[in-house]
């Protein structure tokens, strides 16, 4: 494998419904907060370019629909995935519950080599919209990051562009060196197989 | 050079003098002196924050200054308020003395002395349309053929209008977050990219929140989102004559020939002769930048400058950068550089780079197609855009017996007509839908509001109109009822517990979706009342947080629930109207899209909701819990591609992309996120009268595709790409064509169907009229064999073509899949296959 290979780092955003993960893609990529968006169907991805630590790489960022009813269809983007990125609303309290139901899907879904030491990101979001309606201290999530290995854990704000910028920088890094660990153990790219008919191929694994 | 030629062939304005008279009423700057140097240009327009991006690193972005500017030297100036209108059209009064009196420049903030500093700071928020009364003096900046050793800055560059030949328009875009200009001189060479950092600059933030609060437009010139390079287009606009290239949109010419209108607004050909001229022969003639070859410097200078340049040779070539290398179009010195590793590594690491020359080299074509009629699209025109390889349809059935006639909209007048004194339909059904499937209905005259009941089902088609009129309002009646069913139970605190938790989930998703609806539509875009509900994340004490029309979509998904959900026995309403088939889906997302069109045309709630029922009768398929609906309908898109275009096929195999996903949101909402608007209107109408197939909106999807085939084929080697290109197809569709290519698409395939029928048939043989296909790759990869090469012997053998394509047909297979495409009957979903809610491993549940 040629060793100065361009490096697409693969990053999936993962979330409830409505908890902002296209608004924080926005804000990241295009540098935007459009209260206009729509509710993601299907799936996208954006790419930018950014360095970490003097190697310019192309982050790939997918956006899923938060509807759990989408996922069955939506893991073949899971595949191959350098880091999750785990979206809930700092003012929703079910949005924070579901975090450990989207981590496991991932890592059902995804089936990364070395599940433990997966790079997951979490952002708790919306934190502009006040205390008053806030529902999940930063204790709170602090405690349930530290208890899951030590995710990283940021509050931002995809409105008002908070720690937006920072908690993308920690995702490409955590992306980066994911890449490079999975590089040594030769070449796992999986051919994306989204499962149109389960009866047929018969996999109920 | 020719245009030069041209340009002094214009004759000078006889209304010039009249206008320069302006100027000097206006108090003649040329009197005060420039404070510090005691000369300077006037500064009549800047924009602050727009950078040049001299490496891929964003640490080593200059921020600076576009700005225009009069110079002293010129004895008089024009003043364009004198100006009757600013019709760019009027070429002859704005000729080149004109233009070389301005100056289009770039100055580096780092370059400027504070005094400066503020003075293009502040002729930047004067905002003006105009400029300004008083005068701003600026130091004179460098003109551009020497901007390279200039002591300004590296980058600082100023260059008479009348010395621009063209500007390189990109505005922002998904992917490509800055908008950007690239003037082109007439000398050939190309000034470093200007990217505008919209967000950062704070005149164009204004411009942008004044513009949304004024007309609700945030778009600008060319329709795309406003941004800070129109500004300058238009400033350019008041001094010279700037035409946008028809055949390619990017770019914008400065003061035009005949020439140069004609090479950039005609068909491909003379397109292509044009622009070898003016771009490679005006490359060569480039005097050579210090110590750097000038293309290699362009190459070097940014990343979208480097795309541009590429794509400028493959909108002709319509080759990929890869093939430009060998290609004897391409001038030796672009294929030298192409072959050079260094050049090819930067093209490596562009991974977007093929899409977007994909996305290029299809704009063009399709510039070029609308171009050629330049009048209503008849199919006929489709048929002759069909002419390539692209294809290779007949669409000859579609276009045969349709006479253009039938193509124009139903409207309220010719609807009226159907039905007799009792308002009781007096021509059949099925002519009715097929004008309404042909041609659509009037969007203005309110025929929609008519027509949609009946062809939704809501409506018996033999009703009377008393009849009709006796059924409504009974439905508004249960519709209030339903309301008020959930409606209570949300205020009383009388349903269990964990039922209270559901409906209270369902209504925050309900909430949060409606909010993201459609709200570019008029009707749902203001927010004048109070939300009505405190927890809402919506609701806000200070300003209003929503519109009555939200709130209405609101009330009628939650009674959608009501009445899609099995009652229990206490809460069973004797005289209610009865869901015979609750489908118990909960709200799911795309539910908003599908109800909103409905909505907003019968702005009536009642009536709103009872087509909704009917018409999710059709899509409820689409969101049930184990998403078999979407599975069973890209499967059968899977086999109809495999079936019609088995080359395409074939590639899509290659590059993983035969699951058909990015199809998935156009099936989901029925194309409602890819087409305008109007557009979703006219074909929803369509689809609903199942005029061919009760599925033909996969004949849609289809026909979406083979519109793209060759460049899918051409440039996308993967899934993402393959998703991402689809995605961004978005608003760019041709309805009324794809309307026509899909029904040539279906003509094609019943009379495939047919032959393979009658050969089935013929020799008696017991073989089974429908083989079921094994297991899907394994069948696929021998698709493009058995279509085309019969039994894989005489494969690809063109001279027996005739022979082996009937052969080809007696190999097909119609699966029952394919098979129901023919049929008119709304397909609905087993209803045991949706038994129950799946739960997945990981515990997530709706
Ligand atoms: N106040 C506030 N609102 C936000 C923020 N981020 C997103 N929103 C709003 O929350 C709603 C949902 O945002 P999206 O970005 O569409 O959410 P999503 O997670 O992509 O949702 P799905 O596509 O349905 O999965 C929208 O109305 C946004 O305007 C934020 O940081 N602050
Ligand atoms: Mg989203």
């Amino acid at each position: 494998m040629a060793s100065r290979k361009k490096v697409l780092l693969k990053v999936i955003i993962l979330g409830d419904s409505g908890v902002g993960k296209t608004s924080l893609m926005n804000q990241y990529v295009n540098k935007k907060f459009s209260t206009s968006y729509k509710a993601t169907i299907g799936a996208d991805f954006l790419t930018k370019e950014v360095t970490v630590d003097d190697r310019i790489v192309t982050l790939q960022l997918w956006d899923t629909a938060g509807q759990e009813r989408f996922q069955s269809l939506g893991v073949a983007f899971y595949r191959g995935a350098d880091c999750c990125v785990l979206v809930y609303d700092v003012n929703s309290s079910k949005s924070f519950e579901t975090l450990d139901s989207w981590r496991d899907e991932f890592l059902i879904q995804a089936s990364p080599r070395d599940p433990d030491s997966f790079p997951f990101v979490v952002l708790g979001n919306k934190v502009d919209m006040g205390e008053e309606r806030r529902m999940i201290t930063q204790k709170r999530a602090h405690t349930y990051c530290q208890q899951r290995g030590q995710m990283p854990y940021f509050e931002t704000s995809a409105k008002d562009n908070v720690n937006v910028e920072q908690a993308f920088e920690v995702i490409a890094r955590n992306a980066l060196l994911q890449e490079e660990s999975e590089e040594y153990g030769g070449d796992f790219s999986d051919p994306i197989n989204i499962n149109l008919d389960q009866d047929r191929e018969g996999c109920a694994c | 050079m020719t245009h030069q030629a041209s340009s002094s062939r214009d004759p000078p304005s006889p209304s010039a003098s009249f206008y320069d008279v302006s100027d000097d009423e206006e108090g003649g700057y040329s009197t005060i002196a420039h404070a510090n140097s005691g000369r300077g240009v006037k500064l009549l327009f800047s924009k602050s924050k727009v950078y040049v991006h001299p490496t891929p690193s964003a640490k080593d972005n200059i921020a600076g200054f576009v700005a225009l500017v009069q110079q002293k030297s010129a004895p008089l100036a024009s003043d364009e308020r004198e100006r009757p209108g600013t019709s760019s059209s009027s070429q002859s009064k704005k000729d080149n003395d004109d233009a070389s009196k301005y100056l289009l420049a770039w100055v580096p903030e780092s370059s400027l002395a504070q005094d400066d500093f503020s003075t293009y700071v502040k002729v930047d928020m004067k905002d003006a349309e105009t400029p300004p009364k008083q005068s701003y003096l600026v130091p004179p900046l460098p003109v551009a053929s020497y901007y390279d050793d200039s002591n300004v800055g590296p980058y600082a560059f100023s260059l008479p209008l009348s010395q621009i030949y063209s500007i390189l328009v990109r505005p922002p875009s998904i992917g490509w977050w800055f908008g950007s200009i690239v003037i082109n001189t007439k000398s050939g060479s190309s000034l470093p990219a200007l990217f505008f950092h919209d967000s950062e600059c704070e005149s164009t933030i204004l411009q942008k929140k004044r513009r949304q609060r004024e007309s609700f437009d945030p778009f600008g010139e060319g329709g795309d989102l406003f941004w800070g390079g129109d500004v300058v287009i238009r400033w350019l606009k008041r001094y010279v004559t700037v035409e946008r290239s028809t055949a390619e949109p990017s770019v914008y010419l400065v003061n035009p020939t005949e020439e140069d209108l004609y090479g950039f607004g005609q068909g491909r050909k003379s397109l292509e002769g044009q622009k070898s001229d003016n771009n490679f022969q005006g490359q060569k003639k480039k005097p050579p930048g210090p110590g750097m070859d000038p293309l290699t410097k362009t190459l070097k200078e940014t990343r979208w400058k480097l795309l541009e340049s590429f794509a400028k040779i493959t909108t002709f070539a319509r080759k990929t950068a890869d093939d430009l290398a060998n290609n004897n179009n391409v001038p030796p010195q672009m294929r030298r550089l192409l072959q050079n590793p260094e050049v090819q590594t930067i093209q490596d690491e562009f991974d977007s780079a093929r899409l977007y020359l994909a996305r290029w080299a299809m704009g063009i074509a399709e510039q070029s197609e609308r171009e050629k009629r330049q009048r209503i699209f008849t199919a006929r025109d489709v048929l002759d855009t069909e002419d390539t390889d692209v294809g290779e349809f007949e669409l000859l059935d579609a276009v045969e017996g349709i006479p253009d006639g039938k193509r124009r909209p139903v409207n309220m007048k010719e609807w009226k007509g159907y039905f007799d004194a009792q308002g009781r339909l007096q021509i059949t059904e099925d002519e009715v839908k097929e004008r309404v499937f042909h041609g659509g209905l009037d969007p203005e005259d309110g025929v929609r509001k008519e027509a949609w009941p009946f062809l939704l089902g809501l409506y018996e088609w033999n009703s009377t109109s008393g009849e009709r009129r006796a059924q409504m309002n009974s439905l508004r009646d249960q519709y209030i009822r339903l309301k008020g069913q959930w409606w209570e139970r949300m205020i009383d605190d009388q349903a269990a517990p964990e039922q209270e938790e559901w409906w209270r989930e369902q209504k925050n998703r309900i909430e949060k979706d409606v909010h993201r609806t459609d709200r570019h539509i008029p009707l749902f875009e203001g927010e004048d009342i109070p939300h009505p509900d405190p927890t809402s994340p919506f609701y806000n004490e200070q300003s209003p947080g929503t519109n009555v029309h939200m709130e209405q979509m609101k009330d009628m998904l939650l009674t959608y629930l009501e009445y899609d959900t099995p009652p229990s026995e206490q809460q069973k309403s004797p005289d209610l109207l009865v869901n015979s088939h609750p489908q118990n889906l909960g709200y799911v997302q795309g539910m908003s899209d599908l109800l909103s069109p409905l909505y907003a045309v019968f702005q009536d709630d009642a009536l709103a909701f009872w087509c909704f029922t009917h018409f999710m009768q059709r899509m409820s398929r689409n969101f049930v819990r184990s998403q078999a609906g979407m599975r069973a309908q890209l499967n059968t898109l899977d086999q109809l591609v495999q079936l019609l275009d088995p080359k395409l096929y074939v590639h899509l195999q290659k590059v993983d992309s035969t699951n058909f996903f990015f199809f998935f949101r156009m099936l989901l909402v029925w194309y409602k996120r890819e087409f305008e608007w109007s557009d979703v209107l006219r074909l929803w109408e369509s689809l609903w009268t199942d005029y061919y197939s009760s599925q033909f909106h996969l004949f849609i999807a289809v026909a979406i595709l083979e519109k793209h085939r060759d460049v899918i084929m051409e440039h996308l080697r993967g899934f993402d790409e393959v998703l991402k290109y689809v995605n961004e197809l978005s608003n760019t569709i041709d309805l009324q064509s794809t309307l026509i290519r899909a029904e040539g698409l279906f003509k094609r395939f019943e009379k495939t169907v047919q032959a393979v029928d009658k050969k089935n048939n013929f020799p008696a043989a017991p073989t089974p009229e429908v083989r079921q296909r094994q297991g899907k790759g394994k069948d696929a990869e021998e698709g493009d064999k058995l279509t085309a090469g019969g039994q894989g012997a005489s494969s690809s053998n063109d001279v027996n073509h005739k022979r082996t394509e009937s052969q080809a047909d007696k190999e097909k297979v119609i699966s029952p899949e394919l098979r129901l495409l023919l049929s008119r009957k709304i397909v609905m979903l087993d209803e045991n296959a949706e038994a129950g809610a799946r739960t997945r491993a990981s515990g997530l549940k709706d």
